[in-house]
């Protein structure tokens, strides 16, 4: 008498849950081996996590004592969220990568160790071996707090054939720099004469990252960064913020780049070669070299009179570990010299390595275009230090919201320099929520 | 025809929930004397036509894009076919990544696991609150259903912490066990079994059968329509949930569908025609099992929101 | 068994109570002790396994919540000191707060009326029995099997500024196209559209069941009385359909006011003043700003503007009941 459906469902229902629970047993790694296993998290995915898992390959197959395992986790704030709680409950990754900018707010929650420099320096890591914005931004109270895998800077492609026919080329084949506002919007809409469409390709609409990036690239050219002092007031210039959303603006008209770009549409523009220049990130010079666009690289001129590359970086973070295993360890050093030292690798996915002994080798000097942007190593500016900011952030986010529509109407920049005080500010008086008390936990 | 399930018609005018069936509108709904092809009708039916065609046109327009090379569907345009013709190279894309098939598979057996355990327990607590007698048993009832109210998202952050306690997060269990609670299922199905007559169990129970055994071998039986409409509800609900699998999964080997196909979306390097084919595929095996179960499913869900009257 | 019941229903009802239970089975009074105890653990068999979900999956992160709102506990497992109200009186003087419940509530609004009217009808409509019930089944009910990603990727897709099919189809009529999910206000607009879109399916089931339910008596005899099509819709079928309205209403707004899937997957993981629901404001503060304490105060004062809204939703109903 008992129903014949629910039998068949509750038979059925027991099949997966039984082959869920092989799964998940045949899951657990082997028991006895020989081999530690390192638990590496990252955020690279894409060609990126593709360039890196060849990277991991290599270190695994060098080494037969230990096996690096790695876990890919979605970009943004999620991974940083997932890694703070990882850390809390005791059960953090090994190795992990974080961006740069993101550490400050990291080290006084207790949730990261030091790199110990001697252990560092007998691998071949020191810094000598960095630049120094790249070192600066790596270290935190005096401490070095990660280890810098690249710089990945926001960067100028530009699509040589369609840039020569438009007369913007130099002498040397390569983009000209101007130095004023007026000459580069020039610039774009000869450029725009030649495609029939747009000039230059930016995706920037709803997505505060892509606004960030180039705003402050060119507040930057000016001469100064914001400053960020905790418990105090934000330090920026209101004539160069306005300044600034106003070229910007000027940009979006619809002439030169199209007033409602988002960053996909951005890349597909520019991929099928209907625009000459495109303002992103160095990640998207493999797409676009797959894609068969005859590139060229290189930083965004300097409109504003100096040179400012908005850069951030993929660093090694420890995740803290209350009794870490000696030897795990020390193969966890071992891993990062090794993936430093074949970061010509990761040249090829466009970022430029950190490690100088990489970038100073000839055979960096032959990649094409990455060789054309290399000196953006020296004017790399990072996100002003504080525990709110950095890539991904909220922070981020808010700025488009407070810039976005400044942008868009082309007015409302003194009304934004307002808000964005007051956010500042507002943040810089409340405390690190990783470390509310202010002590270590 | 199970007539031994009828409900009463109490004074508020409840419905027989067993067999409400809307698959069954009869053809000759219209007033005596109206022809069948007058012009109200006529009306009727482009009017329906036109907003039938209006809720279709995204899934289409997401199937059209899905066939497109990258470069169409990247230049915008209303075509349905693009300059390059229709290609399935966007899907060849994905199946060629295989995480797809994991993400479906999880999804799926996921679903139905905590199906299984949600219809068990609702419907053992569901018949010990209509038929036992025992201490307590008011307050009980009520606390449950005054649980509906709390959003699952309020919870979301204690539970996150009880999962780190019990070092259930990134797990499949730490996935499926909080699912398994839902109130109205509780208060639906004690209706339910509030309209069956006694009568029915006595005569096991006089044969000397305990409360147990009455309970398989007879009340269940009868509730076969209520469970099959529960179940279904059940598993559409938990094969759509998002946010408690997003923040529990982190392994990309155990992520179900809905939130493996939410890191295509935050990936960079976006290509429409393949994050329009993922979606497709990821909508297949529901929309699949509802052309051949059709009928079943759309009594289910009737019959559950109804019940819930 | 069969035969028992047929000859039992064949005889008419006879109720059998058995002393020391009522009519329906339950027992009323313990005969001896050792009966109701045996009773009590026979219930709780029943009981126990969805109490013990219950218990651990509700009650337990409920009231560990309502602690956690009062700390300063921070997702990286620093603070949890006790700090009494000091969360809720961030939160209560917190303008993202109040924005979120106003988008969240705005959001409401606009989505309830469309999700009930389109609803009926549709069901209306579907209820003449035109031919081709399973097309227009499958077109209305098919959004609501979709998962929220899905939902979210199409209409993300349609809704793309440069080149998406809602803006070319404004161009081709000749209106200026639309930022649709990065314009303020817009956005929560956008995302009530794909919501209507997704979930009227269900409402309209709801609807098409309950049109099943009124007896076609009622529409012969009121078209002998004279009644022409129009006067028996509104006299006879919208009147009936009070009950499963105010179902699909109370069902609606609970579901409204928990929104975040489709919101939190369209923004694609940001956020706007005009748009962002306050579930997501409290995933944000919570997992996003690592305040837990912060997160859990604003979980608990959402919390109790619900208990508001659905205790004030069940005294509505209860007196419109109790005079219709």
């Amino acid at each position: 008498m008992i129903d014949k459906r629910i039998n068949r469902r509750s038979v059925l229902a027991g099949g997966f849950a039984t082959a869920g629970l092989a799964a998940l047993v045949g899951c657990t790694p082997a028991q006895g081996s020989q081999t530690t296993t390192l638990q590496f998290w990252h955020l690279l995915s894409g060609g990126d996590g593709i360039t890196m898992q060849g990277m991991i390959d290599g270190v695994n197959a060098a080494h037969g004592g230990f096996h690096v395992r790695p876990t890919v986790l979605a970009w943004g704030a999620p991974y940083y969220t997932k890694l703070a709680m990882a850390g809390a409950g005791g059960r953090a990754p090994d190795l992990a990568v974080m961006h740069s900018s993101r550490v400050p707010g990291y080290v006084p929650g207790g949730l990261l160790d030091p790199w110990d420099l001697n252990q560092l320096t007998e691998l071949g890591v020191s810094e000598s071996t960095f630049t120094d914005p790249v070192w600066n931004s790596s270290v935190v109270d005096g401490e070095l707090y990660s280890v810098a895998l690249d710089a990945h800077p926001f960067i100028a492609l530009y699509n040589t054939e369609i840039c020569e026919e438009a007369g913007v080329l130099n002498s040397d084949g390569q983009l000209m720099r101007p130095t004023n506002p007026e000459d580069f919007l020039e610039m774009g809409r000869e450029i725009a004469g030649v495609t029939g469409t747009y000039g230059l390709s930016y995706g920037f609409i709803g997505d505060g990252n892509q606004m960030w990036r180039l705003f402050y690239t060119l507040y930057c050219q000016h001469g100064q960064q914001m400053t960020f002092p905790p418990g105090g007031t934000v330090e920026v210039d209101g004539d160069a913020f306005t300044t600034v959303l106003e070229f910007m603006h000027q940009l979006v008209d619809g002439e030169v780049a199209s007033p409602r770009g988002t960053i996909d549409a951005a890349v597909a523009e520019f991929a099928a070669q209907r625009t000459g220049i495109h303002f992103t990130g160095v990640w998207e010079l493999p797409p676009m070299q797959e894609a068969g666009v005859p590139l060229g690289a290189t930083m965004i001129p300097p409109i504003f009179g100096n040179e400012a590359v908005y850069a951030d970086s993929h660093s090694f973070v420890l995740p803290h570990q209350a009794n870490p295993d000696e030897q795990m360890r020390r193969d966890t050093y071992t891993v990062v010299a090794e993936l430093l030292k074949n970061s010509i690798t990761w040249a090829g996915a466009g970022h430029i390595p950190a490690y100088l002994p990489v970038t100073e080798n000839e055979d960096y000097a032959e990649l094409t275009p990455q060789a054309e942007y290399a000196e953006a190593a020296d004017y790399l500016v990072y996100d002003p230090v504080a525990w709110f900011t950095g890539s991904g952030s909220n922070f981020v986010q808010q700025f488009g919201q407070i810039v976005g529509s400044a942008i868009t109407s082309g007015s409302g920049y003194d009304q934004a320099l307002e808000e964005f005080r007051r956010y500042v500010n507002n943040l810089l008086a409340q405390p690190n929520p990783a470390n509310p008390q202010g002590g270590r936990s | 025809m199970s007539s031994t399930a009828t409900a009463t018609r109490t004074d508020d005018a409840q419905v027989n929930i067993a067999e409400v069936d809307v698959t069954k509108v009869r053809r000759t709904n219209r007033m005596p004397g109206e022809k069948p092809l007058g012009l109200a009708r006529i009306l009727a039916f482009l009017a329906l036509g036109f907003i039938a065609l209006l809720w279709l046109l995204p899934m289409l327009w997401a199937i059209v894009t899905s066939f497109k090379t990258e470069t169409d569907a990247a230049s915008g345009g209303l075509e349905l076919i693009g300059p390059n013709g229709v290609t399935t190279q966007a899907y060849e894309a994905i199946l060629a990544e295989g995480n797809v098939y994991v993400w479906a598979l999880n999804s799926l057996w996921t679903s139905a696991v905590i199906t299984l355990i949600t219809v068990t327990i609702s419907a053992l607590a569901a018949y010990a609150f209509s038929r036992l007698d025992f201490k307590g048993s008011r307050w009980i009832f009520l606390a449950i259903i005054a649980s509906i109210i709390v959003p699952p998202q309020a919870l979301i952050i204690p539970l996150y912490y009880q999962m780190l306690t019990f070092n259930m997060v990134d797990t499949y269990w730490g996935l499926i066990l909080p699912q398994v609670v839902m109130a109205p299922i509780i208060f639906i199905l004690k209706k339910f079994f509030d309209a069956v007559p006694a009568e029915l169990e006595d005569a096991a129970r006089v044969d000397g059968a305990g409360r147990l055994r009455v309970f398989f071998s007879v009340v269940l039986p009868l509730s076969r329509p209520i469970l099959g409409a529960v179940s279904i509800f059940v598993f559409i609900q938990a094969w759509n949930n998002f946010l408690w699998p997003f923040l529990i999964i982190n392994d990309t080997t155990l992520m179900t569908l809905p939130v493996g196909l939410q890191t295509v979306l935050s990936a960079y390097g976006i290509q429409y025609s393949q994050v329009m084919a993922q979606a497709v595929l990821a909508a297949l095996p529901l929309v699949i099992v509802f052309l051949f179960y059709q009928r079943q499913i759309v009594k289910g869900v009737a019959t559950t929101g109804f019940g819930g009257q | 068994m069969t035969d028992v019941m047929a000859s039992r229903s064949a005889a008419g009802p006879e109720p059998k109570v058995t002393p020391g239970e009522d009519s329906k089975g339950r027992r009323t009074s313990p005969t001896r002790g050792q009966a109701s105890r045996r009773g009590q653990l026979v219930a709780w068999a029943f009981l126990g396994p969805f109490m013990a979900a219950f218990l651990l999956f509700v009650i337990w992160p409920l009231i560990h919540g309502l602690y956690l709102s009062l700390t300063d506990q921070s997702l990286t497992g620093a603070g949890g000191s006790f700090i009494g109200l000091e969360n809720y009186s961030e939160a209560l003087s917190d303008p993202v707060m109040w924005s979120s419940i106003g988008n969240t509530v705005w959001f409401t609004l606009i989505t309830t009326v469309p999700l009930v009217l389109l609803a009926l009808i549709m069901a209306l409509l579907v209820n003449t029995g035109l031919p081709g019930q399973w097309l227009w089944r499958l077109s209305f009910f098919m959004p609501f099997l979709l998962a929220s990603t899905v939902i979210s990727q199409i209409w993300v897709w349609i809704f793309n500024p440069q080149i998406g099919a809602a803006n070319e189809i404004l161009s081709a009529i000749g209106i200026e196209p639309i930022a649709w999910l990065q314009t303020a206000h817009i956005d929560l607009i956008s995302i009530a559209i794909a919501t209507i879109w997704w979930t009227v399916g269900f409402n309209f089931l709801l609807y098409l069941a309950a049109l099943q339910n009124i007896p076609d008596l009622q529409y012969e005899a009121a078209a002998v009385d004279g009644a022409g099509r129009w006067r028996q819709l509104f006299s006879i079928t919208i009147p009936q359909l009070g009950p499963v309205t105010g179902v699909i209403l109370v069902l609606q707004m609970l579901a409204s006011l928990k929104l975040f899937d489709q919101a939190y997957q369209m923004m694609e993981g940001g956020s706007s003043e005009t748009s962002r629901p306050i579930v997501q404001y409290i995933f944000e503060a919570g997992f996003v700003g690592y305040r837990f304490g912060y997160a859990s105060a604003i979980s608990y004062i959402f919390f109790v503007l619900i208990l508001i809204v659905g205790i004030f939703q069940m005294v509505v109903l209860r007196s419109r009941k109790g005079n219709s």
